[in-house]
């Protein structure tokens, strides 16, 4: 009895202590590291979205710019943010060494806009055939973070003199619908080919 | 109170050490996220690379009138492109134009976009050769 009661005795109240030290500062440590873990959460899913809008912009931007650099003719309807090229692609068949007609050889693209039902986000349609499908999003429906298109606006630059270049100016604006953060790019592309332009304001 | 003190047996180093560990991987993790989040370069060096885009595109317009001379040109395309909001606040690209004089026909054509961010200048630079189409006399 005697020998129990001394171990206790030496025991006494330590592990109270130790709990009662402990305990505030485990709960200090783990609200801290649950902040931080939390934080670079935020920053990973916000980078990630700001890379994914950045990216679209600059694929849009760069497709666009590459078949406008080859259009016969350009159509704009800027108030609905859609532009259509018509080029040509061959003016000879290289397997049969024959020459084609320019029906058996044009090309159009469509870009045009499209807001799916139930969803914030505007996505970019390419496509080829003149219908109302748009089945063909080059933008948008990412899952590391959702944009939208804010604007697609074509125009043609004029020289010093006034006269029309052939030149034809692209301003694209997206958003991300993560980070509300939104990519504003402005170029213009020279369109040795182009024989034809229609709804394109002058600058 | 000295007597309850007087009895601990070594696990507060081990404590220290682990807590050391932790908040220093925790603050490693941080710090290696923050500055790469508030680094806008690559957003500011795309939207650069499109202004440098439009110049060409106004020059080779000229090139095919006959009449890109030698010689420093300003910047022909859209003002309004020469101030940039994507890094949050605005930036103003300058972009200056060199052509020189190539083989026969063509021109070299330099094109370089500078800007200033925090502090610090930043310049992108590119070349391309225009074929000068000679002009019919009518």
């Amino acid at each position: 009895m005697f020998r129990k009661l001394k171990v206790k005795k030496s025991c006494g109240g330590f592990v109270f202590v130790e709990l009662a030290i402990s305990l505030p500062l485990i709960i200090l440590l783990m609200y801290g590291l649950a902040s931080v873990s939390l934080k670079i959460f935020e920053l990973s899913k916000n980078q990630l979205a700001d890379y994914v809008l950045e990216e679209e912009a600059h694929y849009l931007l760069e497709r666009i710019t590459h078949q406008a650099r080859a259009a016969k003719s350009v159509n704009a309807t800027n108030s609905l943010n859609t532009v259509e090229f018509f080029f040509h692609t061959s003016a000879e068949d290289t397997l049969l060494h024959e020459e084609l007609t320019i029906d058996d050889v044009c090309e159009t693209q469509w870009y045009m806009p499209h807001k799916k039902k139930g969803s914030q986000a505007v996505t970019v349609n390419a496509k080829r055939q003149d219908d109302d499908s748009r089945l063909n999003p080059i933008t948008g429906d990412n899952s590391f973070g959702e944009t939208t298109l804010v604007k697609l606006k074509f125009s043609e630059l004029r020289n010093a003199s006034g006269e029309d270049t052939n030149v034809l100016h692209i301003t694209l604006e997206m958003k991300s619908l993560v980070t509300n953060r939104k990519l504003k790019l402005s170029t213009a592309v020279f369109m040795p080919a182009c024989e034809s332009k229609s709804g394109l304001p002058h600058e | 109170m000295k007597k309850i003190f007087s009895n601990q047996r070594g696990f507060a180093l081990l404590n220290v050490v682990l807590l050391t560990l932790i908040t220093s991987f925790a603050a490693m993790i941080l710090l290696n996220a923050v500055p790469r989040a508030k680094n806008p370069q690559s957003t500011l060096r795309l939207t650069a690379l499109y202004v440098a885009n439009e110049q060409f595109a106004q020059l080779e317009s000229l090139a095919t009138a006959g009449e890109l001379n030698t010689g420093n040109y300003s910047f022909q395309g859209k003002p309004e492109d020469l101030t940039t909001e994507n890094a949050g606040a605005p930036i103003k690209f300058t972009v200056t134009t060199n052509v020189t004089n190539g083989s026969g026909n063509l021109r070299k054509v330099s094109v370089k976009v500078s800007w200033k961010f925090n502090g610090k200048d930043f310049e992108i630079a590119s070349e391309r050769m225009m074929r000068v189409v000679p002009k019919t006399e009518s």
